[in-house]
């Protein structure tokens, strides 16, 4: 077959002005309308493309939820809102042309007629403003709400369009609570919508360090031939926190850290770090080489679980000199609650270019600062020519937030007459060598969806591995009889002491952030 | 932070040939926390009396959003007696992350005499090493073109909006870079100044159910302030280039029309008005108008596509700026050769 063929032409006239894919004209139907992630995230990621000029001048906003409203209640929300959460302050001028283009479509998600409703007003939206028969469903409901409204959008052949359009899915996460509920919840997605209508959203992956690690590792021939077992001593993964639980108990009960965070957010950055260079940028090579990372993770047996994974829970502390609450304390949580506020974990990944580097990870609330950092620490350099053993590993950080950027410790001679050495660091700060300020993980996020350009998406076979993962270690905590201990740390440090003792035993310690 | 971080002035004299001992002193009498930050070499060269100070002032906007090592050169060719003076500065402004101060350094010259012999010299020994080397050029460009420094060159600026024969200087600036072998990029803020009317534009025939009508245009009105012919001109050349029209006998350029490939002709219509230097685009493809014209906020673009019997609400967006600050700092963030910006000037060659 003669896939180039098959392509569309491209714009004539594009030729030069954009290096990205251009998003499409479309009709984006958001489920959960009135609530927090679309006040607070989505409608302004879109807001902040139009201001820039980056969104298409036919998109159209309808949003589908139970309450009731009226189109201009609707916008006067989001008005509301979009001035408060927005990248951006908020210009009349713009903003009016851009609320114009918002609708609200009142349903319940289980009301098979609802859809029907909506099918007909989005046909007529593509008549009055051009959308060309393109949807964009975003789930930004409950996920107990996502099998009624797949189930619903099919049942209104809204999955399917006239040749020449299409319609996409987002969904947000969580992709399931297990292997086995997310393979439920892809079927149930597969129901509806195919794999590659499909968009599972992960934030962390539209941060502009997320994507600058491919391009550091594969546009940087020095960091290449570095980039393993024999250079690598291990690799340390922190994503820490200074909030507590806040308001997020009800679900973070059930979830805990391990499956919040690790299972999605940490996997995908250590995917980003470890994949081998993918055959081209399209979205499936890149994905391709990232599930072969999340297959290649070793497996534990129970006993290895307790020796490897640590689980820890906040109590009451100090954070930034104010006292907080322990995690029992908190709002909606159970005084006797056995859910995880910290993880750490020591990992393998069984495969030819990683053997025997361990990995570390851990994420937790309520820790002494707020950072997510990778660090790779490359191996002592022989210590015989300078006749000691140099007390410091080289390290490059890759920082994904705050302050985005990049740094290398090295060792530099102390002047003076001596041979002190003593390591020194390279930095690099986006915020400081780029005036502009990098657009939010959602503008990004929402145009490649609007593009067709699924790379920084999760695909389902990769959100299965990561599950596989991880469930032996929820099964092993849940367990009756031998279960791994859960620590206790004081809100404002660095977790239990037994994180660092995982180190420890291997003769090594976590970063200091 | 030291007396000569302030923003405007030229800074300290300093002797030539300290100006490296007195910019780490200048960092070192830093009594604030501030980073020095450089991603590029950005040298602006003027004979305009007073340029060092307007170019300072330009220069200190500039660095908020491209922290760079600034040359900023001005020259009097005239003087009788060989004389160079220098300064140094920095530029500091607060991150877009924090209350990180963020600085870049300025060093200013004030050439006078042997001009041409003197400027290689003093921009190269002032390069920061290893970051690109952007030269800003304000005046007409005039033979020889030193090879000395166009081989240390990666971007070139100027503005053809200023030539008086832009033929003749275009065949300089080809010729320098044939001649130094270098693939230096032409940057030209006079084809910076339409690149959000031609985005704009652009848009409206992304999805592929509309390239049909770009094979129907018919007709090609702009509006275009009164000393900016050869921006609308250039305008043209970048449609007809892109859309493979061709020039049908065409004496002067109010007689402008193209064959397109299909064979239709294609009217052109430039109309001189007060305004922006682009003010108004109107492209009529069949019964359809696609209209970018300047919304009445002033910087904003309004963007409609009108057809008989549609209503549809235009759209607004950013409109750029004829302002040297935003012409350069739009061209200073775009990579890549400009492939478009010359097969666009070969395209309408004979009439700018």
């Amino acid at each position: 077959m003669n896939r180039a063929a098959d392509q569309p032409k491209p714009n004539p006239l594009r030729e030069g002005l954009s290096a990205r894919p251009v998003p499409q004209p479309c009709s984006i139907v958001i489920f959960g309308a009135t609530g927090d992630l679309t006040h607070r995230k989505l409608v302004p990621a879109l807001y902040n493309l139009a201001a820039d000029g980056e969104l298409p001048p036919d998109v159209v906003i309808v949003g589908f939820a139970r309450r009731n409203k009226t189109d201009d209640e609707f916008r006067r929300d989001l008005e509301q809102s979009t001035r408060k959460f927005s990248r951006q302050p908020v210009r009349d001028e713009i903003w009016n042309t851009f609320a114009q283009s918002i609708f609200y479509h009142q349903s319940e998600f289980g009301d098979e007629s609802g859809y029907t409703r909506l099918a007909k007003r989005l046909d007529e939206i593509d008549k009055s403003h051009g959308t060309r028969g393109n949807r964009l469903f975003y789930l930004a409901a409950g996920p107990d709400q996502f099998e009624p409204i797949l189930k619903n959008l099919k049942a209104a052949s809204l999955n399917q369009t006239c040749r020449g359009s299409w319609a996409r899915v987002i969904i947000e996460k969580p992709f399931g609570t297990d292997l086995a509920s997310a393979r439920e919840l892809n079927r149930i997605v597969r129901n509806s919508f195919a794999e590659e209508q499909t968009y599972r959203i992960d934030h962390f992956l539209g941060k502009e360090t997320a994507q600058n690690i491919l391009v550091l590792r594969f546009a940087n021939a020095i960091f290449s031939p570095l980039w393993n077992t024999h250079y690598v001593d291990h690799v340390q993964i922190t994503a820490a926190e200074t909030l507590g639980v806040g308001t997020r108990a009800g679900y973070y009960e059930t979830a805990g850290a391990l499956r919040d965070m690790v299972q999605n957010h940490l996997i995908q950055l250590l995917c980003l770090v470890a994949m081998e260079p993918p055959t081209d940028l399209s979205a499936d090579s890149i994905r391709d080489e990232k599930v072969k990372v999340v297959r290649s993770l070793r497996r534990w047996s129970c006993d290895e679980i307790a020796a490897s994974v640590v689980r820890g829970q906040y109590t009451k502390g100090t954070i930034n000199g104010e006292a907080v609450l322990g995690y029992r304390e908190e709002q909606n949580v159970n005084p006797a609650s056995q859910t995880e506020t910290f993880v750490a974990l020591r990992l393998f990944i069984d495969n030819w270019r990683w053997a025997d580097v361990p990995i570390y990870m851990r994420v937790g609330k309520r820790l002494p600062k707020s950072a997510t950092e990778i660090s790779i620490h490359f191996k002592k350099a022989p210590a015989v020519l300078f006749n000691k053993d140099l007390r410091d590993l080289n390290v490059l950080v890759i920082r994904i937030q705050p302050d985005e950027g990049i740094s290398l410790r090295i060792h530099a001679k102390v002047p003076g007459t001596s041979f002190l050495i003593e390591p020194v660091k390279m930095d690099f700060h986006y915020g400081t060598s780029f005036g502009k300020p990098s657009p939010e993980a959602y503008e990004r996020l929402l145009l490649d969806a609007m593009s067709g350009d699924a790379t920084l998406f999760a695909r389902a076979d990769e959100v299965e591995q990561a599950w596989a993962f991880v469930d032996p270690i929820e099964e092993a905590w849940c367990a009756k009889k031998g279960a791994p201990e859960l620590f206790l740390y004081p809100a404002g440090s660095w977790g239990p002491e037994q994180a660092d003792d995982l180190l420890a035993r291997d003769g090594r310690a976590w970063r200091r952030l | 932070m030291p007396e000569t971080a302030e923003t405007y002035s030229l800074g300290i004299a300093v002797e030539v040939g300290k100006i490296d001992q007195e910019l780490k002193k200048l960092w070192r009498e830093s009594e604030s926390a501030m980073t020095r930050a450089s991603l590029m070499n950005l040298a602006v060269y003027s004979e305009e009396p007073g340029s060092l100070q307007s170019n300072t002032q330009l220069m200190a906007r500039i660095t908020g959003n491209h922290a760079c090592r600034a040359i900023v050169i001005e020259a009097d060719c005239e003087a009788a007696d060989d004389q160079v003076s220098a300064w140094i500065s920095a530029h500091c402004h607060v991150s877009s992350v924090g209350s990180k101060q963020v600085c870049s350094e300025q060093i200013s010259f004030l050439l006078k005499g042997g001009c041409t012999t003197q400027l290689p010299n003093m921009v190269l020994s002032q390069l920061d090493s290893d970051l690109p080397f952007y030269l800003w050029w304000q005046k007409e460009f005039s033979e020889p073109i030193d090879p000395q420094l166009w081989t240390w060159v990666d971007r070139v600026i100027y503005d053809s909006h200023d030539w008086n024969d832009f033929r003749a200087q275009m065949r300089l600036v080809e010729s320098a870079q044939e001649e130094t072998r270098q693939r230096i990029v032409l940057c030209d803020l006079n084809w910076t100044r339409l690149d959000s009317f031609r985005f704009a534009l652009a848009q409206f025939f992304d999805h592929p159910a509309s390239h049909h009508r770009l094979a129907k245009i018919s007709k090609v009105r702009i509006d275009f302030a009164p000393g900016f012919s050869s921006t609308a001109v250039l305008f043209v050349g970048w449609l007809g280039a892109q859309l493979n029209w061709k020039i049908a006998d065409a004496k002067s350029l109010h007689d402008l029309r193209f064959v397109g490939s299909s064979g239709g002709k294609i009217d052109i219509e430039l109309i001189e008005s007060d305004g922006q230097p682009v003010h108004a685009v109107v492209l009529t493809s069949a019964d359809v108008e696609f209209r970018v014209t300047y919304a009445t906020c002033g910087d904003l673009l309004e963007v409609s596509r009108v057809q008989a019997g549609e209503k549809r609400m235009p759209q607004l967006m950013p409109a750029g700026s004829n302002d040297p600050v935003s012409l350069i700092s739009e061209e200073l963030m775009r990579g890549g050769p400009h492939r478009v910006y010359l097969h666009a000037v070969n395209c309408v060659r004979d009439f700018l």
